[in-house]
């Protein structure tokens, strides 16, 4: 079973990430204690040079756990088709107790993973290095992240067995499972709606706010926190009433079958633009507590303004794309 | 204007072959000057020249522009400095063969967007003053030593740098020649241009063009 080339690129990609972190490590420790710009020892000149090194390996890493989560969710609808019972990427997900664990650490991994990639950019803006290191000392938080994501994939892959009878997304995303899939699918449309357009309109409203006015701030933060509502309030949508729409079917509420060739892969329409923008907006707040560092005064306005802008457009794009599957949808759910 | 701190060069660290280019250099050079740096071959110049033109970085110390540290710089920001404050005349001259004279003058302007035409009016105001107009259009092979080495000052000159730098520039000349080169670099004294060059050549170091001579030995400078 695991020998599938997404599985064997996806624990390939975890390995490496891992492997590339924990050579870091040493590296990252050294700047953390020793680094002190205003010296021009040897030592102090060799970790400014090996700096371009790490931070390019770093950047790497960060990069492969952005592509790495579509790749994993890919894989998981992909392998449906071998296991009994599995209709889509939740039975995939439900043969072992490790799949549902391994893709929210996946997840996980892949907003942090943006917010460091943000906080590298801007460290990169500075002729004086000024968050190099906070950047290194996120790096050894990461690491453990990372480690849990491999060992997570590594135990969810292993124990992938064809003979074990799945459940499928219907016991998982109905009405009548208690839990918050559950209660997500049993979320009345009109409410939900009203829920899903109005999150996504305050956080394109705060970002394109924030993305015009060019200052740092609470607004950069307020696009962070309003992004993070839009995409649960996003997820949430997508399974109490866009589902729906797009089946045609007044009880499936899978956010996982829309992305099956069936329903013409619509679920990557969905997907891609809210987490990208998330991505983009949880980058743009996790610059913001730096805007007071003199060489990057002029750099984080900027920076968060084009992060605030992307994930404007994200969310627009998620609202708009949602809005045409309902739009064109047989399925008359309110009256 | 340029200040070095205990700058120290190693070639090839920590092996069999480990060599230390300069073993501790402290310096002030000041601006609208011409210094000299002079000593016998391996004494560390043309190190200490290609770690102030920002070519090279440093093993330890650090070096200053304008009190701006710019041993530590990122790269993305050497590449401005160099473009901008510093140009260099090389001892080889290292223009471009097959392009032409005014062609390898514009060329370390192109990345700085300027428009074309007033690249070319610049080029060619550079090429009249080192009495070089009529050859504007020969290519590189086709020139003379000196034709070469002139041509290699305009184009150290051609983003108007605060800094040209100089390596053994009359190296490859002979006698009449390097006389018109320090006719050339008496006449940037007097323009107030920060010229730093090495030389052991005493028709340079005992010009009335040069304002400093820095004398160099075994990585250090012998005045310390």
């Amino acid at each position: 079973m695991i020998f599938q080339p997404a599985i064997i690129a996806l624990l390939l990609a975890s390995a490496v990430s891992v492997t590339l972190l924990a050579a870091a490590a040493p590296f990252a420790v050294q700047v953390i204690r020793h680094w002190d710009i205003a010296s021009g020892s040897e030592r102090q000149l060799q970790l400014e040079r090996r700096t371009y090194l790490f931070s390019t390996l770093a950047v790497f890493v960060m990069a492969t756990q952005l592509l790495s989560l579509l790749l994993f969710v890919f894989n998981a609808d992909k392998m449906s088709v071998m296991f009994v019972g599995a209709m889509c990427a939740v039975g995939t997900l439900n043969v072992d107790p490790f799949g549902f664990p391994a893709l929210i650490a996946q997840m996980t991994v892949f907003f942090l993973a943006a917010a460091w990639l943000a906080v590298n950019h801007v460290d990169t803006r500075a002729p004086d290095y000024p968050l190099v290191r906070i950047k290194y000392t996120a790096l050894l938080a990461l690491l453990p992240a990372l480690a849990a994501v491999l060992w997570l994939q590594l135990q969810y892959f292993l124990n992938l067995r064809a003979d074990v009878i799945t459940s499928c997304c219907g016991s998982l995303f109905s009405e009548d499972t208690k839990g918050l899939t559950g209660d997500m699918a049993a979320l009345a449309p009109v409410p939900a709606m009203i829920g899903f357009y109005a999150s996504l309109a305050i956080a394109f409203a705060t970002a394109a706010f924030h993305a015009q006015a060019k200052r740092g701030g609470i607004s950069g933060y307020a696009v962070a926190a309003t992004g993070i509502v839009a995409l649960i309030a996003g997820l949430a949508g997508i399974i109490s009433f866009v589902s729906l729409y797009i089946y045609e079917h007044p009880h499936h509420h899978c956010p996982f079958c829309i992305l099956k060739p069936e329903y013409d892969w619509r679920g990557y329409a969905l997907y891609l633009p809210l987490f990208a923008a998330t991505a983009c907006a949880i980058g743009a707040g996790a610059v913001q507590p730096f805007r007071s560092i003199d060489s990057l005064r002029a750099q984080i306005p900027q920076v968060s303004a084009r992060l605030a802008a992307v994930a404007a457009a994200g969310f627009l794009l998620f609202a708009l794309v949602a809005t045409v599957f309902v739009a064109r949808s047989h399925l008359v759910l309110i009256e | 204007m340029i200040e070095l701190k205990d700058v120290r060069k190693a070639f090839n660290q920590g092996q069999h072959n480990e060599y230390w280019a300069l073993s501790g250099i402290t310096l002030a050079i000041e601006a609208r000057r011409v210094t000299a740096l002079r000593g016998p071959s391996g004494s560390g110049k043309t190190t200490l020249l290609t770690l102030i033109g920002c070519l090279a970085r440093p093993t330890s110390g650090r070096i200053s522009l304008h009190n701006r540290d710019i041993s530590g710089l990122p790269e993305r920001f050497l590449t401005g400095i160099r473009r901008k404050t510093f140009g260099f005349v090389f001892q080889q001259f290292n223009l471009i063969k097959g392009l032409s004279a005014i062609d390898n003058v514009m060329l370390p302007a192109y990345p700085t967007g300027r428009p074309h035409r007033e690249l070319v009016a610049h080029a060619e105001t550079l090429l009249e003053r080192l009495r070089l107009g009529h050859r504007r259009d020969a290519r590189a092979e086709w020139l003379s030593g000196g034709e070469q080495q002139r041509v290699a000052i305009a184009r150290a000159l051609i983003n108007d740098p605060e800094v040209l730098i100089a390596d053994e520039p009359t190296a490859n000349l002979d006698t009449t020649l390097a006389k018109q080169f320090m006719a050339i670099l008496e006449s940037f004294g007097e323009e107030g241009r920060t010229v730093i060059l090495t030389s052991h050549d005493p028709l340079v170091v005992e010009s009335t063009a040069v304002h400093r001579v820095i004398d160099m030995r075994d990585g250090l400078l012998v005045e310390q």
